[in-house]
């Protein structure tokens, strides 16, 4: 029938919704802190004009007034230097805030104001001509500004240049053809930095992209063109704005006190912050989820309606609620979420704000925890018999009481304890992240923790084997105290129960004679470095005796060659023979300077030069040899 | 026996003191020279032991090295030889083995430490 297929299509078209919806989340907003550090930043006392306009502006964007007006406008107005346009600028735009503050502006002044609207000045002088004629309410020339605007623009092509050209259009009357300005916003949007998706601004600063926000919207505003900015363009830069919580300098605290104005009320885009108060938990106790729905200057936006589009669990998709309108109290939104009886756990919220066309960023996700508190019950101690010839003796304990009698555990027996964990609101079965059985020696002070395992129909159960489970006790036997520890994130109830005393016995051989405290943090034994000992020579005397008798040989050598009558008669003083001689003598006075004092290359060196001469002169002479030969 | 092995010996010296030249003689005396000279070194490496190892290697292979380039010089510029080494006249041996030796002993020189 109808009503089935309408749902269909209705959950459908949900879908598709919710995944276009996938947008960016701010990040960054002003909190209640934060805008009173911009307050006191920008209520300090007004050292020149530009400092009162930076002080009065800014602080009437932030919607706040001034402590004292006319002391305001009487510093403004004994300030002022009138041959100054910058100066004029400041003081027209600071009185036009103020209430009840009037100034009369002589022709001089005027003619010096319109005078500096021409091509020859720069953007910044035409800015500040347009702004202090419009702030004192004095007629200008739209269409001329206009001209002389787009054509100093041409030649300034920089950012600031640019921004104050957006400021500038926006006083001037919307007869003049603003259209070639109001592009330049597309353009600058180009311009900004991506950072890592989240925060969108200029490389010139913060204050850059404060500034460019404030004057975007209020040109769009004045012209009534939407500004050519994406949602997630906003977010970002939204992220990057109000990311600077500590004001440098007043004009910086100015640039973002206006681009918090402005983002809170222009005719097209109000980004929304929504946030939890307090953690985003809800339980029987505190059963309402609370948020704060509030524009970027964290005021409360009571006339919009929040609906919740759907609860999912966490764990096991399954949708809970959907479909349902926040109720408003107060300045915050409340939905009883209890009222569905969720089980315990974590679920995934969608919100969404609606009410107003301009409302961006108005659809969150939202991670809730739903907390209950545990009941443990049905909890039986028994001793097993390993030989299962006796009958295990179980007796029931009921929390938070503790055991009568103590229980045994030694080789003949086991001791086994098994319970069952409850949610005491609904009943159902729980199984909490942590369920540890702790046995604590009294006397050594030695504690053993297991964890308890569910079975199949989550029931708990532990079993302590004095066989098996020797090393974790390093088998010391004693009167061990059993806690129950059952934890979890969603519990509000942690449990830290003694339930029993279990004499635990083990095999006397393997007891440890004393009971050593297994500290690690003492100091380990010191270890002496083994400098490598010297090789063992022989003594000095065995040594120069070796060195004397090598030279023996050497002289049988002399006498035998004496002996067989080697002749050197045959010496012939030719020059090349001297040359040999001398070459080779050199040589091996080479190798003995090589082994004391030369490396490698040098001595190569050497030896080719000495070698060369000693292989010439020796070629003459064993020719010489051959031929008499 | 012991009879036999003295006559060859005193067979053998007296053949070689008449039948090779003066010449080879003194290469001979050399080369025992050098042959001591190695085995002492030998004798005090067992003794005393092999610190600095280097050092005993280099001096033992300088002994053993110019033996064998000894050897060589001996066998080239041996009369009988002269068949073998046409090419290679006694003063061109010489030559060989004076080049040899330099590079040897650049070596040993370089090892000994």
């Amino acid at each position: 029938s109808a009503g089935p297929r309408l749902r269909l299509a209705a959950a459908l078209s949900l879908l598709l919704v919710l995944a276009g919806a996938q947008a960016l989340a701010p990040s960054h907003r002003l909190t209640a802190r934060d805008l009173a550090r911009l307050r006191a930043a920008l209520e300090l006392p007004f050292a020149d004009v530009r400092s009162a306009f930076y002080s009065i502006v800014g602080l009437h964007s932030l919607g706040a007034r001034l402590a004292d007006e006319k002391a305001a406008c009487k510093f403004i107005k004994s300030h002022v230097d009138s041959s100054s346009v910058d100066s004029l600028f400041y003081a027209a735009q600071a009185i036009r805030v103020l209430s009840g503050c009037e100034v009369t502006i002589s022709n001089e002044t005027r003619e010096l104001l319109l005078a500096a609207i021409s091509e020859d000045s720069s953007v910044t002088q035409i800015f500040h001509a347009v702004g202090a004629l419009s702030g004192f309410g004095l007629p200008l020339a739209s269409q001329e500004a206009l001209t002389a605007l787009t054509a100093r623009l041409s030649k300034e092509e920089n950012v600031l240049a640019t921004i104050q050209a957006l400021e500038t259009a926006s006083y001037l009357s919307q007869q003049a053809d603003l259209s070639g300005i109001v592009e330049e916003i597309e353009d600058l949007v180009a311009r900004l930095d991506d950072l890592g998706g989240v925060y969108l601004q200029f490389e010139e600063g913060i204050e850059t992209t404060a500034l460019f926000v404030a004057a975007a919207y209020k040109l769009s505003d004045h012209v009534g063109t939407e500004p050519a900015m994406k949602e997630d363009q906003i977010i970002q830069l939204m992220n990057a704005i109000f990311s600077k919580k500590n004001f440098e300098t007043l004009s910086e605290a100015f640039s973002i006190a206006c681009a918090a104005g402005s983002l809170s009320r222009n005719r097209y885009h109000l980004p929304v912050i929504i946030v939890p108060e307090g953690p985003a938990a809800v339980s029987h106790h505190q059963p309402l989820l609370k948020l704060q729905v509030t524009d970027v200057m964290s005021q409360p936006l009571t006339q919009a309606s929040v609906k919740l589009e759907y609860a999912k669990s966490a764990s096991s998709k399954a949708t809970v609620l959907q479909e349902t309108a926040f109720t408003l109290s107060g300045d915050v939104f409340e939905l009883n979420f209890m009222n569905v009886k969720p089980a315990s756990g974590y679920y995934d919220f969608s919100i969404s704000v609606d009410g107003d066309k301009r409302f961006i960023a108005n659809k969150v996700e939202l991670k809730v925890k739903v907390s209950t508190e545990v009941g443990i019950t049905n909890v039986d101690l028994s001793t097993v018999d390993k030989d299962q010839s006796i009958a295990p003796k179980t007796t029931r304990v009921a929390y938070p009481a503790k055991a009568k009698g103590s229980f045994t555990a030694d080789s003949h027996q086991n001791f086994a304890l098994s319970f069952q964990l409850i949610d005491v609101n609904s009943g159902a079965e729980l199984i909490p992240h942590q369920t540890f059985v702790r046995l604590h020696n009294q006397k050594t002070g030695q504690e053993v923790v297991f964890v308890a395992e569910p079975d199949s129909k989550n029931v708990y159960k532990f079993e302590l084997d004095t066989s098996e489970r020797k090393t974790e006790f390093d088998s010391a036997s004693g009167t061990y105290t059993l806690y129950l520890i059952i934890g979890d994130a969603t519990l509000e109830n942690p449990i830290l129960w003694n339930v029993a005393d279990v004499v635990i016995k083990f095999p006397e051989e393997d007891a440890p004679s004393t009971v050593q405290s297994k500290n690690l943090f003492v100091p380990k034994p010191e270890i002496q470095h083994l400098f490598r000992e010297p090789e063992k020579r022989p003594p000095t005397v065995v040594s120069n005796t070796f060195t004397a008798l090598i030279l023996s040989p050497l002289l049988l050598l002399l006498i035998l060659w004496i002996k067989i009558g080697a002749n050197i008669s045959n010496f012939s003083f030719a020059p090349s023979t001297i040359v040999f001689h001398m070459g080779h003598a050199a040589m091996l006075g080479l190798m003995y300077v090589y082994w004391t004092q030369l490396n490698m290359f040098q001595t190569l060196k050497y030896l080719a030069i000495l070698g060369g001469v000693t292989f010439l002169a020796g070629n003459r002479m064993l020719a010489q040899k051959a031929v008499k030969r | 026996a012991a009879g036999s092995l003295g006559s060859v010996l005193r067979r053998f010296l007296a053949e070689y003191g008449s039948g090779t030249p003066s010449r080879l003689k003194v290469l001979d005396a050399y080369l025992l020279y050098v042959l001591l000279t190695g085995a002492l070194q030998f004798g005090y490496c067992l003794g005393v032991g092999t610190f600095p190892f280097n050092s005993f290697l280099s001096g033992f292979i300088s002994a053993v090295g110019s033996f064998i380039l000894g050897v060589c010089l001996r066998i080239q510029i041996n009369p009988q030889n002269k068949g073998e080494f046409r090419g290679i006249s006694p003063e061109r041996a010489f030559a060989d083995f004076l080049f040899a030796n330099t590079i040897l002993h650049l070596v040993v020189i370089n090892f000994v430490g």
